[in-house]
């Protein structure tokens, strides 16, 4: 059979402009910043990722301690080992936090509850449905139900000590404090970790070992995996034992008492 | 002109000499800063803003418009005007983002020059015209609205789209089970209770009491279970700044977009003024204030107009606000001022306390006012005139099924209609004498009533005619025509038409010719 050289042509033409992965062709957030008008999807992504890195200015309403997302969530949700936030293909899931089938939305706003120590924003606030769609920007082409690369924070393997928190003290007053304080108080840019205007008891961040995994990937800022696992396990417990707001979940005169008091 | 112009525009104070009462008022305005703070973070919401320009526009346009206004009319956030905000500029620009709020902003100034320009027109004039009936549908239409409005929040609907409101209710029924938050409804039926049962023993302050029981059991829940449980929604904390100065973008290029908001801008300034009017000719009706529409209309455009540099967005008269600062017995300006005060002040020193506000002790006593607007009463008074039920009826059967905006239209209709109907009528009496027959008009003789008097000539065709003008209020070019044409076919069979005519209507039919024709008598 005989190819007409015009067919040959067309096909080649049309194979060399259809793009390979098409989904992942989107604009950069820092294009999407600069575009002056955006559609509806687009509009909810900048929103979101403004309320990712000024959490204080654009979700205030659901605040209540001095945080911002982008504090965990390193580089506005897309930094590896740092809980990056290309997860919505994990969701809705099963988390044994509060024995039930998870959407995104809840997700999102039960890190204003614990995290961001505030109120559960409404299942359609603006906020949450911005933060949805950022989640979703940042999750093209990440494979549906697979786990993202470098999701949450790593698991540090056994080394075999029991956290220590009186060796953790000596690491944070050498390593933590030019930042955080010696209080743990924070300062302008950076965040208290713990205190009353830090994340409360029910975060994840109150887990040890999370807490753990997430200051041997990231700490200090800009020079993550210099201390090693026993250095971040002994931090992580001196933090654990410091004070800071009540679970929501439980001692809920405490709570109201602290919200009255701050 | 320019000084009756002048006087409208600056603050008057007339109220102080007759603000007997100052302590009355500061507390009715601490219920209304009580009652904006949610609608302001809802409203906002509504325009695609956060939540705290709503508080601002809380603020400075109740302000403005009670500084400059002459009753005492609660302005402020409105959801007409903030869902057509929302509406008008999304298209543009994306929510939230920078430029959305240089649109808004920019609308809104729009809004606000409308509006001055309405005030220069005289244009409050149209609002003369609505009869006390359509007000009083009006209002109970409103009532009716936001009771609607207040389930959502009552029993904790996420929100669903029902295009009327029986589909609501329908919904709602049928599927209470999964639809209806248990706490949320205990929290808004303690606070109505509390409301119904406070107004026996203390009339005047029972909207505190309503929202204190709502605030109270909210919290009694929150000790009992966490928010994850009761998935309640409060009302959050609010940062604000004490003076918000923002100088509002405008550019070459921005003007040239902002022309397709042009029709937005008309739509929202008329509907904002049709409510803040119905609702001011509401208050003359029902309370002795001394109330100026025009100065309103012109307190209106200045408070939207200037509400961009304050970081607030347009507004317009709260219909529930009102109602409440009424029955708390406000009868100044000073109320809505006070109120201005006392949302930056609750907000400020009473934040935490409102951060645990459940949002459904706040419907309950939304629920209250609007429950107090459909008055049983008007109805039965207005059920006593034909016409005028119809108007009370149509009116609030047109609110319940397509809203406010469009309720006011078929009230502003359905009141000129009748009032046309009504002076088009004449009133007709007839002497047969020795000096032929004698017609007595009473009425204003004009292009519609004339085919009345058709009918009477036709009657008593063939004989001499008197027509006696002397009770009719206002005759025009074509009843004029009509008496000529009369005359001269009368003339043709043998018959005389004769008017008895005062000294204005003389002169008025001499220029039109008619003397040649008719007999004249002055009187």
């Amino acid at each position: 059979m005989k190819i007409s050289p015009v067919l040959t042509l067309t096909a080649m033409l049309l194979l060399a402009f259809t793009p390979a992965h098409a989904q992942q062709n989107q604009p950069g957030i820092a294009q999407l910043l600069r575009e002056p008008f955006l559609d509806d999807y687009y509009s909810n992504v900048v929103y979101g990722y403004e309320i990712i890195t000024d959490t204080q200015k654009n979700a205030g309403r659901y605040v209540g301690n001095s945080l911002q997302c982008s504090n965990c969530h390193l580089q506005a949700g897309t930094q590896q080992d740092a809980l990056p936030l290309n997860v919505a293909g994990m969701y809705p899931k099963w988390r044994a936090k509060n024995g039930k089938r998870n959407g995104i939305g809840l997700r999102i706003r039960e890190c204003f509850l614990y995290s961001m120590d505030g109120i559960m924003p409404p299942e359609d606030a603006p906020e949450v449905l911005a933060i949805s769609a950022y989640v979703t920007y940042l999750s093209q082409g990440q494979v549906m139900g697979a786990e993202p690369e470098g999701r949450g924070v790593p698991t540090l393997p056994d080394t075999g000590y029991d956290p220590n928190p009186a060796s953790g003290r000596a690491v944070y007053l050498a390593q933590c404090a030019s930042c955080h304080g010696e209080r743990g108080e924070g300062t302008s840019a950076m965040p208290p970790v713990w205190g009353m205007n830090a994340y409360n008891k029910g975060a994840g961040m109150n887990d040890i070992r999370k807490a753990a995994g997430f200051i041997w990937a990231n700490m200090p800022l800009g020079n993550g995996k210099s201390l090693t696992h026993q250095q971040a396990l002994d931090v992580s417990a001196y933090l654990n034992l410091q004070i800071r707001p009540a679970d929501p979940r439980d001692s809920k005169l405490l709570k109201l008492l602290e919200h009255l008091l701050n | 002109m320019i000084s009756k112009l002048l006087t409208e525009a600056t603050p008057s104070f007339a109220w102080r000499k007759k603000a007997g009462n100052w302590r009355t008022e500061v507390f009715a305005g601490l219920v209304g800063a009580i009652l904006v703070i949610p609608q302001g973070i809802t409203f906002a919401y509504l325009a695609g803003l956060q939540p705290e320009y709503g508080l601002y526009c809380a603020i400075f346009v109740t302000l403005f418009c009670s500084l400059l206004g002459s009753s005492s009319m609660m302005s402020g956030p409105n959801t007409a005007v903030a869902i057509l905000i929302g509406t008008a500029v999304l298209p543009l620009a994306g929510r939230g983002s920078p430029i959305y709020i240089d649109f808004v902003f920019l609308l809104c100034m729009m809004v606000g020059i409308i509006q001055l320009v309405f005030w220069l027109a005289r244009g409050a004039r149209i609002f003369q015209y609505l009869s006390p009936a359509a007000i009083s549908g009006i209002s109970a239409g409103a009532g009716f609205l936001i009771i609607m409005s207040s389930l959502d929040s009552i029993l904790d609907l996420s929100t669903f789209k029902t295009t009327f409101f029986y589909e609501k209710l329908y919904v709602i029924i049928s599927d209470a089970v999964d639809l209806v938050n248990p706490y949320s409804l205990a929290i808004g039926v303690t606070t109505i209770l509390a409301g119904y049962l406070g107004r026996r023993y203390s009339p005047r302050y029972f909207i505190i009491i309503a929202v204190t029981a709502g605030y109270l059991c909210g919290l009694l829940v929150a000790f009992i279970w966490p928010q994850p449980v009761t998935e309640l929604e409060y009302l959050g904390r609010m940062p604000l700044e004490w003076l918000p100065f923002s100088i509002p973008n405008i550019n070459m290029e921005y003007l040239m977009i902002s022309t397709q908001l042009i029709p937005y801008a008309i739509t929202i300034a008329f509907i904002g003024l049709a409510q803040s009017l119905v609702i001011v000719r509401e208050l003359k009706m029902e309370t002795d204030q001394d109330i100026d529409l025009d100065k309103e209309v012109y307190a209106q455009g200045v408070a939207n107009f200037l509400a961009p540099f304050f970081s607030g967005f347009a507004g317009a008269g709260s219909f529930n606000r009102t109602r409440a600062n009424q029955s708390m017995g406000a009868t100044t300006p000073l109320s809505g001022i006070t109120a201005a005060g006392f949302v930056l002040v609750l907000i400020t020193f009473l934040g935490p306390i409102l951060t645990y506000m459940p949002m459904a002790a706040m419907a309950g006593t939304l629920f209250i006012v609007g429950a107090d607007m459909i008055k049983w009463r008007d109805l039965k008074h207005y059920a006593q005139v034909r016409s005028e039920l119809v108007i009370y009826l149509a009116t609030f059967v047109s609110i319940m099924f397509f809203g406010l905006a469009e309720g006011v239209v078929v009230a502003v209709f359905l009141s000129v209609s009748v009032f046309l109907l009504r002076i088009s009528q004449l009133e007709l009496t007839i002497d047969s004498g020795d000096s032929g027959t004698v017609l007595k008009v009473k009425g204003a003789l004009f292009y519609a009533s004339v085919a009345h008097l058709t009918e009477k000539f036709h009657r008593h065709f063939g004989e001499d005619l008197t027509v006696d003008l002397q009770y009719t209020t206002h005759i025009d070019q074509s009843a004029v025509d009509f008496f000529i044409r009369e005359s001269r076919h009368m003339a043709a069979h043998g018959a005389r038409l004769t008017l008895l005519i005062n000294e204005k209507q003389r002169n008025f039919l001499k220029k039109l010719g008619a003397s040649t024709d008719i007999h004249l008598v002055s009187l």
